[in-house]
């Protein structure tokens, strides 16, 4: 019982749960957008799992992982758009439609590793950037500033979306389409192009979030590497209330008490295993009911748009 | 509207949780119209390349069909069956196109098997690790406990921080027969050292098995070990740090990362599932607990010779002196209690 908090103790419990909130807040930054505009992709588990193929396939091929991300990138806008094509186009029930493309990414991913790659491989991942004088800083800068660049980029993108979200122009047609399609539609905003340009980048993000897993994190690949992060990343985005801000603080609220439950387990303090691994998932659903008040979500959440209709 | 987004979005969870793993049958080969050769099927939880529990009866079926020739022994895989009903309809399906052996190649595969072996009263069938047999049924128990004690010993002489990592993942069965195993081993090699033992909670999460191992790392463990196939994940993070060292459990892993795993505890399955072959032939389809262990050579233990500097001297010495003791009963390495 060597379990004292100390400082060392608490970096690794900071650092760590920072980390491990990377995918979900990339994959939830993306089904924001996407469920701002109506539409709800429950796909991403899937869209994820191709991201993480082609992200560690590239960079296996091309040795380069900054490749592996461009080719994640590409894939999630081919899942993105083939979602788009089949709930926006064609006006699929979106569940149905998104558990389809959940199950058809993880099919395809695993055999294309099956076809291609064959059996466990290893890569060269993405290592660790120290950002050279914040990362001296004591304490914050072995929390905040020794990680990899996606890393970085995930959380720089909370403040980017934002902007984008409230105060761009492209936001307010994302906004206004999610809301009031018919409205948007009477202004000449395209319901069809925002919501095929929101579930694009939906795409992306969820693609780029399973490539972090593949070489950000394990650097390598298995069936299954998701493992449901996916479908978290869809419930922060109900608990973030459709916001970046909110998405920030339930990935984080998760991740840290993950984080910390590994620690508390690692450390032999007496806390029952069973409590500890579900931990996360207590921690987010009594934020979730303390903090709840008005429920507010994109009125057209869902509802396919067809012109002349009332939705 | 919320309310139905939120249904179809805990549907998901739930089907997530449930059945855990996707199935890609691969569907059999023709079959042949030649009598004598002999069939099994195999059904796996995992994957065919999961460098553990499955990959490792893989090859074992792979060295019976070399020892007894391709054209005598024909061999079926279904993997990613971690769902019970689904591998019970490809246990079905397997024994209704004749197949004479088939290996359910995981303990969540017994009540599943009971429901079909009696239709099948001239089919062999095998499972483990479990212990309930009956007519046509074989119990296959690895004492994963004993190679974990050897391993145990050899990682409290060797590590430098006094600290062992367990990488788990769920705590049942196996897992804590094998953890046990190395608990019992660190205190023996070493009663200065300490074992720290955490579990994931997943058999699959990868990811997580590497996270925890960062973790484990991070709070000072130098030696890692942990089972099931998730381990492959915790082993290459461990392969990223310099100085961290990894033993593994089922099979030899050393072949992804040399320089980091010092020795494994293997199974021998051929010997096992040839011993099923020679005890069909003679009229035995069932009824027996078949024990994997030290004592017949069923389960070894393997060293990395690229590492082979990195063990003490006197550290080998002492685990091979255990296993003899383990080989000729003089140590009972202790089950855990239930």
């Amino acid at each position: 019982m060597d379990g004292v908090m100390n400082y060392d103790i608490i970096i690794i419990i900071l650092a760590t749960g920072i980390r491990l909130a990377t995918p979900y807040l990339l994959a939830a930054l993306g089904e924001m957008f996407v469920q701002r505009s109506g539409v709800y992709n429950l796909g991403v588990e899937g869209i994820m799992m191709m991201g993480a193929f082609a992200g560690f396939y590239a960079t296996l091929q091309l040795g380069s992982p900054l490749l592996g991300i461009a080719a994640s990138l590409v894939v999630g806008a081919l899942m993105g758009l083939l979602m788009a094509l089949i709930s926006v186009t064609f006006k699929a029930e979106q569940g149905i439609s998104g558990i389809g493309l959940y199950m058809f990414g993880w099919g395809l991913s695993g055999l294309l590793f099956r076809l291609y790659v064959g059996g466990i491989t290893s890569i060269e991942g993405l290592k660790a950037i120290k950002i050279p004088l914040l990362s001296n800083i004591p304490f914050l800068g072995p929390v905040l500033f020794n990680h990899n660049v996606l890393v970085y980029t995930a959380f720089l993108l909370v403040p980017l979306t934002g902007f984008i979200l409230y105060k761009t122009s492209w936001g307010l047609n994302v906004r206004a389409v999610g809301n009031k399609p018919e409205a948007a539609d009477t202004l000449g905003v395209s319901v069809v192009l925002v919501r095929y340009q929101c579930l694009i980048v939906g795409g992306m993000l969820a693609a780029l979030a399973g490539a972090f897993l593949t070489i950000g994190q394990a650097n390598m690949y298995a069936d299954n590497i998701t493992a449901g992060r996916g479908f978290i990343a869809i419930a922060l985005v109900y608990f973030g209330r459709w916001t970046p801000w909110g998405i920030v603080l339930g990935s984080l609220l998760f991740s840290l008490a993950d984080s910390f439950q590994s620690m508390v387990q690692v450390l032999g303090i007496n806390f029952p295993y069973e409590l500890a691994v579900i931990l996360p998932y207590i921690v987010t659903i009594v934020a979730l009911s303390v903090s709840y008040g008005r429920v507010w979500a994109p009125a057209a959440l869902g509802k396919p748009f067809q012109r002349g209709t009332r939705g | 509207m919320k309310k139905k987004v939120l249904a179809v979005l805990m549907a998901a969870l739930i089907l997530l949780a449930v059945s855990g793993c996707g199935s890609k049958t691969e569907t059999p080969a023709a079959e042949t119209p030649k009598a004598e050769k002999l069939k099994i099927a195999l059904v796996l939880p995992a994957t065919v390349d999961d460098l553990a529990w499955g990959q490792s009866m893989v090859e074992g079926l792979k060295a019976v069909q070399k020892t007894m020739g391709e054209d005598k022994v024909e061999v079926s895989i279904s993997e990613k069956l971690g769902n019970a009903v689904e591998a019970g309809s490809a246990i079905r399906q397997y024994a209704t196109q004749g197949y004479d052996i088939i290996l359910a190649h995981g303990s969540q595969y017994q009540s599943v098997l009971t429901e079909i072996t009696k239709d099948f009263p001239e089919t062999t069938f095998a499972y483990g690790t479990g212990f309930e047999t009956q007519a046509n049924v074989f119990a296959y128990d690895p004492q994963a406990q004993e190679g974990g004690y050897l391993l145990g010993m050899l990682a409290a002489m060797t590590s430098k921080s006094g600290i062992v990592g367990i990488v788990g993942p769920v705590e049942s069965g196996d897992a804590v027969k094998y953890n046990y195993g190395v608990e019992q081993g660190v205190l023996k090699g070493n009663a200065d050292v300490k074992t720290r033992t955490a579990y994931t909670g997943s058999f699959n999460d990868i990811v997580g098995a590497g996270n925890m191992a960062k973790t484990q790392m991070a709070a000072g463990a130098d030696i890692l070990t942990g089972s099931s196939q998730q381990a492959v994940g915790a082993l290459r993070a461990v392969a990223e740090t310099e100085g961290k060292y990894w033993l593994s459990t089922d099979m030899d892993q050393s072949a992804i990362a040399p320089e980091h795993v010092l020795a494994a505890q293997v199974y021998n399955w051929e010997k096992i599932v040839t011993k099923i072959i020679e005890l069909r032939k003679k009229g035995t389809l069932g009824g027996q607990v078949l024990t994997l262990g030290f004592a017949d050579g069923t389960i070894d233990l393997v060293y990395n010779e690229k590492l082979a500097d990195k063990i003490p001297a006197e550290a080998k010495t002492a685990v091979e002196q255990a296993k003899q003791d383990i080989i000729s009963g003089k140590l009972k390495v202790e089950l855990p209690k239930k």
